[in-house]
C-alpha cells in the first residue's frame, strides 16, 4: 500500500447533485479498486487559470487514500473515460519525507472538514503513523517536531 | 564590489523556514517564485538553494497540471489575470 493524493476537476456544466454522484463516483473507483480513502477535501468551484474544453470554472475536489501501486493504472483508465472529469492529478507521497507531509495534509483537511469529529482524527491517523518503515523512524520523529510549529502557524491563516 | 552587485546578498527563503515539503494546492505559497508571466524564477535571482528550487520547480509544474497556475500568459490575460485572482 502507497499513498497518493487525487486532484479531480469536474465539469462545472453539471447541476450541484450531479457534481456531488459524479464525485461520490470517484470515490466509488478508488474503493473498488482495494483503495482506503484517508480523507477528502472539497475545494470547491473555482476559477481555472486557463480554459480546458472550453470551461473556464471547475470544481475541485481532492481525495487522499492509500492503494496498492498496481492499482493505479486502472484507475487512472477509468478517470481518462470519464467525461465528467476535466483534469486529474495524481501525486504519489512515496519518500519518508513526504509521508510525513502527507498525514499533515491529511490532518488539515480533516480539521477543515469537520471540527467536531476530532476523536476520530486521533484514531486514522494512529496506525498510519505505524506503518512508515521501521528503519527510517526516527527520522520520522524528529522532523514532526520541528515542523508542527510551521504547521500549526499557517493552519489559522488557511482557515 | 558593492555597486556592481545588484541584489542584496542572497539566501535561501525555504532554508530559513525549514521548509521540507511543498504544496501544489498552496499557491499563495508558490509567488513568490514565478515572475509576473508565471515563469518560474531563475534561482540566481531568487536566491534558492539547488534542493528548494528542485522542489520549488516539480512543484510549480504540478500546479500547473492542475490548472492552479497558468503556463503561458499572453497579453491579454496578464490584465485579467492578476497574482490576487489566484489565492
Ligand atoms: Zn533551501
Amino acid at each position: 500500500m502507497r499513498n497518493y493524493e487525487n486532484l479531480v476537476i469536474v465539469k462545472p456544466t453539471l447541476t450541484a447533485e450531479e457534481i456531488q454522484a459524479s464525485v461520490k463516483a470517484i470515490e466509488e473507483i478508488i474503493t473498488s479498486n482495494g483503495g482506503e480513502i484517508a480523507t477528502t477535501d472539497t475545494m470547491g468551484m473555482r476559477k481555472l487559470a486557463y480554459p480546458i474544453e472550453k470551461n473556464e470554472r471547475g470544481y475541485f475536489h481532492v481525495i487522499y487514500y492509500s492503494i496498492a501501486p498496481s492499482a493505479i493504472t486502472e484507475i487512472e483508465r477509468r478517470f481518462r473515460l470519464n467525461e465528467e472529469l476535466l483534469r486529474f492529478v495524481t501525486i504519489k507521497y512515496d519518500t519518508n519525507r513526504e509521508i510525513i507531509a502527507f498525514n499533515q495534509l491529511v490532518q488539515k483537511a480533516q480539521k477543515k472538514a469537520a471540527a467536531p469529529a476530532k476523536e476520530e482524527v486521533a484514531k486514522t491517523e494512529a496506525p498510519k503513523a505505524e506503518e512508515a518503515p521501521a528503519t527510517e523512524t526516527p527520522k520520522a520523529e524528529e522532523a514532526p517536531a520541528t515542523e508542527t510549529p510551521a504547521v500549526e502557524a499557517e493552519a489559522p491563516a488557511a482557515e | 564590489m558593492a555597486e556592481r552587485r545588484k541584489y542584496k546578498k542572497r539566501y535561501c527563503k525555504y532554508c530559513e523556514a525549514k521548509v521540507d515539503f511543498m504544496d501544489y494546492k498552496d499557491v499563495g505559497a508558490l509567488r513568490f517564485s514565478l515572475s509576473e508571466r508565471y515563469k518560474i524564477m531563475p534561482r540566481r535571482l531568487t536566491g534558492n538553494c539547488k534542493r528548494h528550487q528542485d522542489m520549488i520547480s516539480t512543484v510549480i509544474k504540478r500546479a500547473r497540471a492542475a490548472a492552479l497556475v497558468p503556463y503561458t500568459v499572453t497579453r491579454k490575460t496578464v490584465v485579467t489575470a492578476p497574482f490576487e485572482n489566484l489565492k
